[in-house]
């Protein structure tokens, strides 16, 4: 019934998490917990049927990580979006408490299983989609119709509409209008409206896509050009066909060079704009050509390009000029530009310092503002950024280097457009190529939309905070999107600015107004209504791990440039004890003291704390580059992403084999401990972004022989491209690589690892329940969670 | 008159004043300034090339001239300028009375040397260079007329000459000839004015190898031939990339708005292919062709805003200082033209268009680079196509370009030199010889030209600074005046020469002296001279007012040097040395140096340029058109230049120098209609048709830019080129209709009113 708390049963005792270890005293030693009960993650196998609202109550999502087929019963998919917890405190104070954050994850483009409904599009005609006229939300399955139909309330702000005369139907006895279950906007969770005219400042723009590739002398050299214009040529095959796809191409150095596709007679034509302090595009019409009218001349250009600067010696890269003349070209339509670059920007607008290794020289000097590298080093790109949103150009930058190139800095620009930051480093022309082409490949094939604007609404009692993610903000309610794709996801922050009704729900709408890749406007909405509660246990029983980890991380991300990153680590820490301390204060029942007490759905936590303060992230010996992508790759990053990145998943795939009859293609996942890896095993580790494939110095060389063609150890090679050979077990790795590749919509850069070597170094770095230089054990971790909660008990 | 056409063709020079008025008293009440048309290059039948040095005065420098004093016993020569004693070198040991050096020969008062003379020691030559610039906002006819020139034009460049490519429009595109994948150019701001050390950066000059510290000047100097060479290259290697990016050339693809003209950098373009020039090859010959078909509406240099309800400037404008854009352009044409004269390089203009496109600002930089200038309608009207074809054809009539020139000049120390009008740019060398009084290109003894032709004449004014001495006594033993006048050159073989002009002229002073100086006045040249200080001082002078002017002189030179009783002007009588000169005043007061309200700026500009470039003889003819008679009659005669002269029976051919107009009297055209011409019987009438139509080629063939050709019949509107040149001694108020049945609807005074009121203010 709608209005009515969900029934809790089970409120008492039950909710409560099994004591892990007894620790009598504060000074006892980590042997008296017993490492293989603590809590560990266990990925469910089968795949899990979930429906949304089930006797019109929601229903909490199963884990973003599992395998699951949603039905869309009323709250949207918990793909498009979900809450950090599934009940929503009535209030401010009661959220505070529990020490948890409220937050949704929205990714309204999510790709759905096959298995699942497709969203259904309702177009409404002239009039548009039917909407509150005060608050503007969209109808949705939580609106509620009153007065024989004639007048419906709005769910976010309870005012009292007339229902359009063409909408009225009559409502039936369970109150419900009769045409309920007909109408997908008022059964659904998730419906696209086809968008009216005035949901249009112009017409909906066409695809274009624009590719700019350095070509100074280090790009040449190291072969990120070749790798570049081959992708690129591979890519132009899987271009949206038909009129309406456009395409240009820029190379720059210190110059910038366009090419003039649409000629009639001779070979393109190479137009340099040497001034990257005052730069402009050398043609108003011609540099974005159709695709259909240039295709050749594409081709062969892209073949051509990398002899043609062959001998290239101009060691400057214009990447600020080059990007901004791009985007002039582009201008008129808006689209996609994707910019392959592999040095740091040395000259024209925009221009960097190697600032690296003078916060090196710095850092050693005992420099405390260490963090400032990771932030932008000026407001140039971060304006340019903001010009090319406002045009509708989205910006990805594929970077392909062996050097520093300041990702801190140039990174500013993919995120205020909605884009996002490759990274290969350090390139290699044997092995990144085929990754770079994935890369490309899914980047222009992906569902995604351009030129959108996104707002999330809530019921009357929350508000939204704050968005994050990769965006640009000109209203502080709306988030413009010059591109957004099934990858992208925005953590909205939520606040209380009233309190709200024990027993009843709170919704939560995301609409997306954006033009498909085939022109048509139209808007994605998303809703989701859950119940209030004034009860602690129940946040804690119905908190969302994966979303609240997920928030984590995003928060860390964004501290890390402004912070210490002692203070960072220290709040992440803190955080994590709070809401312990808080299940431990006011709902757990068990008094000893002496234990540890978790809840059960944030059993977790700690482990993935420890994981992401042992992360690359907030670790002081990564490179800043490194650390710099790894803060980007976040700030977009979707849930079902997020746990993985910092916490991999490792498998043993030495004995993939053995495993016969097993259905699963992905074998048991192993704890990611030193303990469990063997010197006469293989293993594969995985967080969505890398691939490591360690190699025990003892593996037996039939093995070997099978996986990588090789007959020890010794040989194996510092790049390493996947091949299948002609033996099972080589397809099971061929298979497993591409199922986890699938998962993760990722291509994975793969690299194989051995013990006494930088390789292996970097493997043993993600072991995360290790004692190490950068952090405690997992044991010693709770350990110390533990103590710092009775501390706090205690005073 | 017969002698100073000797005169010119033996030194080619031409002096107003044959006998000099000597003291500047004298000078100054003569009105018409000491002076002379020079053509410091103008092939003369007698000359002689000398293959060595010439021999120089120890102090000023002068060169040895048959006018020296030689003591052949003491092997010593008397410069006549200093008059200091110079030895001869060893070299000139076997010097005797009999046995003379070319110099020295009283007849070779000009005379060429030739310094790299030993034969294989020959420096090698450097290649000319031709830098086109194109303008790409032009209608796909105009282009396609352009095209087919350029093309042609390139075919006849020398084989060893340098080729480079700008086109402009919004933009300038610098064209990488040299670059061997795919076409290539270098695209620059039409809005911004670049450096050149801006533009050597920005085009990778120094890509392979650090830039140089200092002045970046060419191979020697910095650059590497082969980053040169990517934008110059010898006519072979870049003969299919030129010809591919001509065909391929469009229309400036920036659209624009139909109210709104084209944006067009042509001041950017220019001063971008002068920086390219100044960077990659300084110092030797190289043209800038810039053709241009249309206004100039940005940058710098723009003439008029891109709204197209803003009217180009006139010269109404002009004159009330309302053309906003103005000083600017010609400002910064004036930097762009110290920048090419630095560099010693030449700019020529084509200018193609039914509008103006800024020649009147443009005139600065192409004047003082000596440049070419062609002024059409359209780039396939004859006047452009075969002007092109001219400038680059061999043959009998072939310019003779050469460059790098140098113009010096000695003279008598009681002379000094107040400056030159002309295609010539100062080359601020300050002297004794310098006249504080400046006119033209002044304050100097030498003088660069850039470019220089056959043609090329040059204006110089001198001042007589010798004071009134009542002692005859005390007077200088010599009563002759010298001029020597240097000029070195690279001529268009390549090698460079200079040519030696030495000139002495008899002074008189005093009473009685007026009987030698009118038989010394060449009033040709007088009237050329008057024609460019007319002009000069209308484009220099704020509130000048030329007719008063010219009415002024003219009055005053008749009351100094004609015969006539006190108030009576039925008295009045001028020798045949000054009778003409009355009559090319009337024309000038007429002609389009003067009244320039007939004509847009463009126009004006582009008339004195070429008044100031050419000889006597044809700056005559631009004065006062020459006008034949063909008839059944007679042969060929010369008519007056008046309306009386048509007539029915007549064919008339009317040569203005920029126009050339054969004009069928009312009967000839009847028959010509009726095609009498085509009939055997008739052959007679073909002959006579066709004899204006050789005369006129004949005449075109030999003139540079080629004169418009108009033929017309009477009656016809066409007619009006030859009515306005008339005399109108029949206008509409006139009694009776002229035997020729024509009258001129004008209100100007005929040349007969004219001279009656010279008359009647002469004798006051």
């Amino acid at each position: 019934m709608f209005g009515m708390p969900p029934p809790l049963p089970n409120q008492s005792m039950t909710s409560v998490s099994p004591a892990v270890g007894q620790i009598g005293a504060p000074v006892a030693g980590a042997s008296k917990i017993d490492p293989n009960q603590i809590p560990r993650p266990i990925p469910g196998s089968s795949v899990i049927l979930h429906e949304t609202r089930q006797g019109n109550q929601a229903n909490p999502p199963p884990p973003a990580t599992s395998d699951y087929i949603v039905r869309d019963t009323g709250n949207c998919s918990p793909r498009y979006m979900r809450c950090t917890i599934n009940q929503i405190p009535c209030t401010d104070d009661l959220l505070t408490t529990s020490g948890m954050q409220l937050a949704l994850m929205v990714q309204p483009l999510a790709i759905p299983h096959p298995s699942e409904e497709t969203v259904q599009v309702v177009d409404f005609g002239e009039s548009g989609p039917v909407r509150c006229s005060r608050c503007k939300g969209y109808i949705n399955p939580f609106m509620k119709f009153i007065d024989q139909g004639r007048r419906f309330i709005c769910n976010f702000c309870g005012f009292t509409d007339e229902t359009p005369r063409e909408y009225h139907c009559n409502l039936g006895p369970d109150g419900r209008r009769r045409d309920a279950d007909e109408r997908p906007e008022l059964c659904r969770g998730t419906v696209e409206f086809v968008a009216s005219r005035e949901y249009m400042v112009r017409d909906p723009m066409p695809a274009v896509y624009f590719f700019l590739i350095d070509v100074s002398m280090n790009a040449i050299q190291i072969g990120a050009t070749a790798a570049a214009c081959g992708a690129i040529n591979q890519v132009i095959a899987d271009l949206p066909e038909g009129p309406r796809t456009m395409v240009g191409i820029a190379t720059f150095d210190s110059t910038i060079h366009f090419y003039n596709l649409k000629r009639a007679l001779q070979q393109p034509l190479m137009l340099v704009v040497p001034d990257v302090q005052d730069v402009y595009t050398p043609l108003q019409t011609d540099v974005v050509v159709q695709l259909s009218e240039c295709r050749q001349h594409l081709e062969l250009l892209l073949e051509s390009i990398p002899t043609m600067f062959l001998e290239n010696r101009t060691a400057e890269s214009a990447f600020g000029a080059a990007t901004k003349a791009a985007f002039m070209a582009m201008k008129g339509t808006g689209g996609r530009l994707l910019v392959f670059q592999s040095v740091l920007p040395s000259i024209g607008i925009g221009a960097l310092s190697a600032r690296e290794a003078e916060g090196r020289t710095h850092l050693s000097a005992g420099e405390k503002e260490a963090h400032k590298l990771l932030q932008s080093a000026d407001e140039t790109l971060k304006a340019m950024a903001i010009e090319f949103a406002e045009y509708q150009v989205c910006v990805d930058v594929f970077i392909t280097t062996q050097t520093y190139v300041d990702i801190a800095s140039i990174a500013v620009i993919p995120r205020t457009t909605g884009g996002q930051v490759y990274y290969y480093y350090p390139f290699s022309a044997v092995s990144d190529p085929a990754k770079l082409y994935n890369d490309l490949r899914w980047n222009v094939t992906r569902p995604q939309g351009f030129e959108a604007v996104m707002r999330v609404r809530c019921s009357q009692g929350i508000q939204v905070l704050e968005y994050d993610g990769n965006f640009c903000k000109r209203m502080p309610t709306d988030v413009d999107l010059p591109g957004i794709d099934c990858d992208k996801t925005i953590m909205v922050t939520l606040k209380h600015d009233d309190k709200l009704k024990d027993g009843s729900e709170c919704a939560f709408q995301c609409a997306l107004l954006y033009t498909t890749v085939n022109g048509q406007r139209r808007i994605r909405v998303t809703t989701l209504s859950l119940p209030c509660t004034s009860i602690l246990s129940n946040l804690f029983r119905s908190a969302d791990l994966d979303t609240q980890f997920a928030c984590f991380l995003k928060q860390a991300a964004s501290e890390i440039p402004s912070r210490p990153l002692l203070l960072v680590k220290d709040r992440m820490t803190n955080l994590c004890i709070n809401i312990l301390l808080s299940y431990r204060k006011f709902c757990a029942t068990v008094t000893s003291s002496g234990q540890l007490i978790l809840p059960e759905a944030l059993k977790l936590l700690p482990l993935y704390t420890l994981a992401l303060i042992k992360s690359k992230g907030l670790r002081t010996d990564g490179r800043i580059d490194e650390r710099s992508f790894w803060i980007n790759y976040l700030s977009s990053i979707s849930t079902p992403l997020a746990i993985p990145f910092v916490h991999p998943r490792m498998v043993a795939i030495h004995d993939l084999n053995s495993k016969e009859g097993d259905q699963s293609l992905i074998p048991p996942v192993i704890s990611l401990s030193t303990e469990h890896v063997n010197d006469g095993g293989i293993y594969l580790l995985e967080n969505g972004e890398d691939c490591l494939i360690y190699i025990g110095n003892s593996v037996d060389s039939d093995i070997l022989r099978q996986l990588f063609c090789i007959s020890s150890v010794d040989e194996i090679p510092a790049q390493f491209v996947l091949q299948q050979y002609d033996n099972p077990l080589s397809k099971k790795l061929n298979d497993l690589v591409n199922e986890i590749r699938r998962q993760r919509c990722s291509y994975l850069r793969l690299k194989l690892c051995k013990k006494g070597d930088p390789s292996g170094m970097l493997f043993f770095s993600y072991m995360i329940e290790d004692k190490s230089s950068s952090g405690l054990s997992y044991v010693e971790f709770l350990v110390h969670v533990h103590r710092q909660i009775q501390l706090k008990m205690s005073s | 008159m017969a002698e100073f056409l000797e005169l010119e063709s033996q030194d080619g020079v031409r002096m107003p004043w044959n006998v000099i008025p000597g003291t500047k008293q004298e000078s100054s009440n003569c009105v018409v300034p000491v002076s002379a048309i020079y053509s410091p290059i103008r092939p003369l039948p007698n000359i002689t090339l000398l293959p060595y040095s010439p021999l120089r005065c120890r102090t000023c420098r002068s060169v040895l001239n048959p006018f020296a004093i030689v003591d052949f016993a003491a092997k010593i020569w008397i410069c006549p300028f200093c008059f200091q004693r110079n030895h001869f070198p060893p070299n000139y040991a076997s010097i005797s009375d009999d046995n003379l050096p070319a110099e020295l020969f009283p007849h070779y008062t000009t005379i060429e040397y030739s310094q790299d003379n030993q034969i294989g020691q020959s420096p090698p030559q450097p290649p000319l260079v031709f830098l086109f610039v194109i303008d790409s906002c032009l209608i796909e006819e105009e282009m396609g007329f352009l095209k087919s020139s350029l093309s042609q034009a390139f075919d006849l460049l020398p084989d060893n000459s340098l080729v480079g490519l700008i086109t402009f429009g919004t933009l300038v595109h610098v064209h990488e000839l040299g670059f061997a994948q795919i076409p290539k150019t270098y695209v620059f701001r039409g809005n911004k004015d670049i450096s050149k050390e801006q533009l050597l950066e920005h085009m990778s000059f120094f890509a392979k190898k650090p830039k140089p510290p200092g002045v970046i000047a060419g191979a020697r100097d910095g650059l590497s031939a082969d980053s040169i060479s990517r934008f110059l290259l010898p006519k072979a290697d870049c003969e299919f990339a030129f010809n591919s990016v001509l065909e391929e050339l469009q229309k400036d693809p920036w659209g624009v708005p139909t109210d709104q003209r084209a944006t067009r950098c042509t001041s950017t373009a220019l001063s971008i292919a002068a920086s390219l020039l100044g960077a990659c090859v300084p110092g030797s010959g190289a043209r800038i062709m810039a053709f241009i078909g249309g206004p100039s509406t940005e940058g710098s240099g723009a003439i008029v805003s891109k709204n197209l309800s803003e009217p180009i400037r006139s010269h109404k404008d002009l004159d009330k200082d309302s053309a906003p854009l103005y000083h600017k352009a010609v400002k910064f044409y004036e930097g762009l033209s110290k920048q090419l004269v630095h560099q010693g390089h030449v700019l020529d203009l084509f200018a193609c268009a039914l509008d103006q496109v800024g020649v009147a600002e443009l005139k600065i930089a192409v004047e003082r680079t000596g440049g070419l200038v062609v002024l059409a309608e359209s780039f396939g009207h004859p006047v452009f196509k075969d002007s092109l074809r001219r400038i680059f054809q061999a043959g009998d009539y072939d310019l003779g370009l050469s460059s790098s020139g140098i113009f010096e000049i000695n003279c008598s120390k009681d002379i000094k030199v107040q400056g030159i009008i002309g295609p010539c740019a100062s080359l601020e060398k300050k002297g004794p010889l310098c006249s504080d009084t400046v006119i033209g290109q002044g304050n100097t003894t030498a003088w660069k030209m850039c470019g220089l032709d056959k043609a090329t004449s040059l204006c110089l004014i001198f001042e007589v600074v010798k004071k009134e001495s009542p002692d005859a006594t005390i007077q200088s033993t010599s009563n002759q005046f010298y001029f020597q006048f240097l000029t070195y050159y690279q001529h268009y073989s390549g090698q460079m020469r200079l040519r030696v002009t030495t000139l002495s002229r008899r002074w008189v002073a005093g009473p009685g002296s007026i009987q030698d100086l009118v038989a010394g006045f060449d009033q040709e040249a007088a009237a050329v001279v008057m024609a460019r200080q007319v002009s000069f001082k209308m484009e220099t002078e704020a509130e000048f007012d030329p007719i008063r002017w010219l009415d002024k002189a003219l009055i005053h030179l008749c009351s100094r040097f004609g015969d006539y009783q006190k108030e009576s002007p039925s008295s009045f009588s001028l020798s045949p040395r000054l009778s003409i000169f009355p009559q090319f005043m009337f024309n000038l007061r007429r002609s389009q140096f003067v009244q320039v309200f007939n004509n847009s700026p463009d126009e004006t500009a582009y008339f004195r340029m070429i008044l100031n470039r050419e000889n006597v003889a044809n700056s005559v003819v631009m004065i006062q058109p020459s006008l034949i008679s063909f008839s059944f009659h007679s042969g060929p005669e010369p008519a007056l230049l008046d309306v009386a002269s048509i007539a029915a029976d007549r064919i008339l051919l009317l040569d203005s120098y920029f126009t050339m107009v054969i004009f069928h009297g009312a009967t000839i055209a009847q028959w010509r209609k009726a095609g009498y011409h085509n009939q055997p019987e008739h052959q007679a009438f073909a002959y006579l048709l066709q004899a204006p139509r050789d005369e006129a080629d004949s005449i075109i063939k030999e003139r540079f830019p080629v004169p418009r050709l108009v033929i017309c019949d009477q009656h016809g509107s066409q007619a009006r080129f030859l009515l306005a040149k008339l005399n109108p001694s029949a206008t509409y108020n006139s009694d009776g209709p002229l035997p020729g049945g024509d009258v001129i609807f004008t209100d100007d005074v005929s040349f007969e009113v004219f001279l009656d009121h010279l008359q009647r203010l002469a004798v006051q």
